[in-house]
């Protein structure tokens, strides 16, 4: 077990240590930084002396092996925009980002479980194809479209709601439904199939047999075993929703990291993107890790393959 | 077969469920809505009380507090409510005093300044000589990295004479120092932000402004209230909150909903629908900002021949653009000057005359037909700007000409143009632009960096106009320039941009031409 988890760690290690380096090289290819900041009429002397200041005159592998020691010590240096530590900005929005991807998670899956069961309990019936258009709608409904529809809607019509922003539960409503309606889909759907597997399996045919009433084989017997491989497209999600944030934050002015990484993308303020970049390859790839070495302690044969 | 038309069906019908549920008829846009007038669902949207928040939705976040720092206008616009300049421009954009009474040159090198007396930072201290001082050195000081230093590196001295009086010091003839003092400068104060130092001076400022910081949120909102000891008085609108909205889309529905009272930019194919609106209102100025077309000289092209160069100015029709493109909202320029410009004369207007534009090609021995050209342009950096250029692609396609139309990302726009890597043509956008010499200098030189037209003999004009002090002298010599650079046609002059106001209809508002969001000059309709 303690060489499964080294050889894991390690992989993750790998893992960060890429995606820094390809989002380093990537994110210089998009241009120089310097000139976003000064004001245009700046001479090209002062532009010049702006880059020796950030270091963007030398060359790139030294700036390169500079940015990665740095790193390896939590330093991604300071925006160049507000001069605060990128790092810090980053995880002083992870709240907000978490705040909502959980609970969309969250709304999903009440969402996704019920629509999911039932559909197979009741498969080919008009409930169960209702169940399965509805989910699917959700999926192909663009999240951006979707965002501005539920605003006009909820806020502009019938007020019930605010248009976005942050700081409460209210302010939590549309975003969060924005960002579940694609989630529910695959979750629904997963929920399906794995349930309509399960129901066909010997033992919950004995329990029908033995009169167990159907809310209990659904809730109880064929639940349990339903949910094993859910945990793991749940996880697999939750980065996705985590990244997928970036618009639905934008739209809903949700003041979360997705925001702060495309605005700092859009001013070439590099050390944010890094220490972002940094951030959610870490989530991820850590999220994964857990998910796995769970799944290595449940079922002992993943640890020899 | 069945089963699967019967889901089909069920989608089709959930969707357009779905859409009836967001049709204007169902969900009652127009006058039908479900709340009846008058009785708004929001506090915020109740009529007029005068204690009420002004709400203002802006479209990105301050990068700090601190005065004198960031040099983009974003922030510059919050914190003029919390800073005082010592000289401001009134609604034309003529300089009106402000901390400073009265300002004059003792000689080319030396400007003294006469400050109010009597004015407190909000903290208590006093403002004074050493306050000023302290605000120039502060952008002069490289550790401090302020993106306003390559502007003002011609000073060399701030003197304190006395409490109320600065003299100026420059190492040579500095005649903009003026403008760079009105639009650049604004007051911190002093001991606070030495004591506090300037980390924390970024997050909570002290000026001798209309509003007090109270709170500032980062990407949510910035909450200011009223200085009840303003020197001009106090600002009859108590407490201002900034709130940053950056989706377009979003901003437009917080202002129907009545969740904002105030708004910029409002794109033209949305005017009708804030006009419609039960609480809203357009407001419009021609801002100091104009657009134009650069036919650039730095790329070895047809576009080096000056013929080539009137030719396109002759087949571009302006009015045309201006009224079908933009509707109307923004104001034609001529010459390289807007008209809120304080040195801006009347040039001559090429006007739109398709056969003198295939002439004049010919005359430079080019086949209309034959030509290609390449034109650039940012995209959703300007009112309108991609379909501009769409727009202009197909006037010059009527002569024969075939243009390429190329949409940057704004980063990789002004990297193209700094790096001399455009081709025939590029659209750019330029401003505040209240004097000549920040357009001149920096849009027909050969090392500035957004120049997209050189010429030895214009050059050459130019470098002679600018340290030229008389202001008489001075006027002549951009005057001419102004007509010189016409005669070139070094570019396609477009317009001064038009800029859209949304505006609660409680709210008297008039948009300034310096773009900036006084709320001090606000009030409520009683």
């Amino acid at each position: 077990m303690l060489d499964y988890l080294i050889k894991r760690m390690g992989q993750v290690i790998v893992v960060l240590f890429l995606a820094l380096t390809t989002v380093f090289f990537i994110i210089r290819l998009s241009g120089d930084p310097t000139a976003l900041f000064l004001p245009p009429d700046a001479p090209r002397e002062q532009l010049e002396e702006f880059r020796k200041t950030l270091g963007f005159d030398r060359p790139l592998y030294v700036q390169y092996t500079e940015f990665i020691m740095n790193a390896v010590q939590g330093d991604f240096g300071n925006s160049l925009r507000t001069r605060e530590d990128a790092l810090q900005m980053v995880l002083d929005r992870i709240p907000a980002t978490f705040q909502l991807a959980f609970t969309s998670l969250g709304l999903s899956l009440l969402i996704a479980l019920p629509i999911g069961i039932l559909s197979a309990y009741k498969r080919n019936t008009l409930l169960d194809q209702t169940g399965v258009a509805f989910t699917v709608l959700g999926q192909a409904l663009p999240s951006f479209w979707l965002g501005l529809i539920l605003i006009y809607l909820f806020a502009v019509q019938l007020k019930w709601l605010p248009t976005g922003g942050g700081g409460s539960l209210i302010h939590l409503i549309l975003p969060a439904m924005t960002l579940a309606a694609y989630s529910v889909a695959r979750f629904a759907r997963f929920t399906r199939s794995t349930m309509l597997d399960v129901l066909r399996k010997d033992y919950i045919r004995t329990a029908k047999a033995s009169g167990v009433p159907t809310y209990k084989i659904l809730s109880v017997y064929a639940l349990k075993n339903t949910l094993i491989p859910i945990i793991t497209l749940v996880a697999l999600d939750l980065g996705v929703l985590l990244g997928g944030a970036v618009i639905v934050e934008a739209v809903f002015s949700w003041p979360g990291m997705g925001r702060l990484l495309m605005q700092s993308l859009l001013n070439r303020d590099f050390p944010v993107v890094m220490a972002g970049v940094f951030l959610i390859a870490f989530i991820y790839s850590v999220m994964n890790f857990v998910v796995d070495v769970l799944y290595a302690y449940v079922n002992p044969q993943i640890r020899f393959k | 077969m069945l089963r699967k038309n019967r889901m089909l069906l069920v989608l089709l019908l959930l969707f357009a469920v779905f859409l009836t549920a967001c049709t204007p008829e169902t969900a009652g846009t127009a006058p039908t809505t479900s709340q009846p007038a008058g009785q708004p669902a929001t506090s915020t949207e109740s009529p007029a009380a005068p204690s009420q928040e002004l709400i203002i939705g802006f479209e990105a976040d301050a990068a700090t507090m601190l005065a004198n720092t960031d040099v983009n206008y974003v922030t510059d616009i919050q914190i003029r409510n919390i800073y005082d300049p010592l000289i401001d421009r009134d609604e034309k954009g003529a300089l009106i005093p402000s901390l400073a009474t009265e300002w004059k040159n003792l000689d080319p090198l030396t400007w003294e300044i006469k400050l109010r007396e009597g004015v407190t930072f909000t903290n208590g201290e006093p403002f004074n000589a050493e306050a000023v001082k302290f605000n120039i050195d502060y952008i002069l000081d490289e550790k401090n990295n302020s993106f306003y230093r390559s502007r003002w590196k011609d000073i060399k001295e701030v003197k304190v004479i006395d409490d109320n009086t600065v003299h100026v010091i420059t190492s040579q003839p500095f005649p903009t120092l003026l403008l760079r003092i009105t639009d650049d400068l604004l007051i911190m104060a002093p001991k606070h932000t030495q004591e506090v130092g300037l980390e924390k001076a970024a997050m909570n400022p002290v000026g001798t402004g209309a509003y007090k910081f109270e709170k500032w949120t980062r990407d949510d909102s910035l909450k200011l209230v009223a200085n009840e000891d303003y020197w001009q008085g106090p600002p009859t609108i108590k407490q201002l909150t900034f709130k940053i909205i950056p989706e377009f889309s979003a901003r437009l529905s917080a202002f129907l909903s009545g969740e904002i009272h105030l708004f910029k930019n409002v794109p033209v194919d949305s005017v009708e629908r804030v006009k419609n609106s039960e609480n809203g209102t357009i407001a419009m100025v021609g801002s100091s900002r104009i657009n134009y077309l650069a036919l650039n000289t730095f790329y070895d092209g047809p576009l080096k021949d000056k013929r080539v160069r009137q030719a396109l100015n002759y087949a571009i029709d302006v009015d045309e653009l201006l009224n079908s493109v933009l509707n109307g909202n923004g104001t034609k320029m001529t010459g390289p000057l807007s008209k809120v410009n304080v040195d801006y004369t009347e040039t001559k207007d090429y006007g739109y005359d398709p056969d003198k534009a295939i002439a004049l090609l010919k005359e430079a021995g080019i086949d209309p037909k034959s030509l290609k050209l390449q034109l650039d342009t940012p995209n959703g950096r300007y009112p309108m700007d991609t379909h501009v250029a769409q727009a202009i692609a197909s006037q010059l396609q009527k002569i024969g000409i075939q243009v390429n139309v190329q949409a940057n990302e704004w980063g990789n726009h002004l990297a193209k143009i700094r790096q001399h890597e455009m081709k025939d043509m590029f659209i750019l956008g330029w401003g505040p632009a209240f004097d000549a010499q920040g357009t001149i200098e920096n849009l027909f030189t050969e090392k500035a960096p957004y120049s997209g037209f050189y010429d030895k003999d214009v050059e050459a004009m130019i470098q002679k106009a600018l340290p030229v002090f008389d202001p008489a002298e001075r006027k002549k010599a951009f005057d001419d320039l102004q007509h010189r650079l016409v005669d070139e046609a070094a570019w396609v002059p477009l317009w001064q941009q038009g800029d859209l106001y949304a505006v609660s209809k409680n709210l008297q508002f008039t948009p300034r031409p310096d773009e900036k969001f006084l709320v001090f000059e606000m009030k409520w309709n009683q």
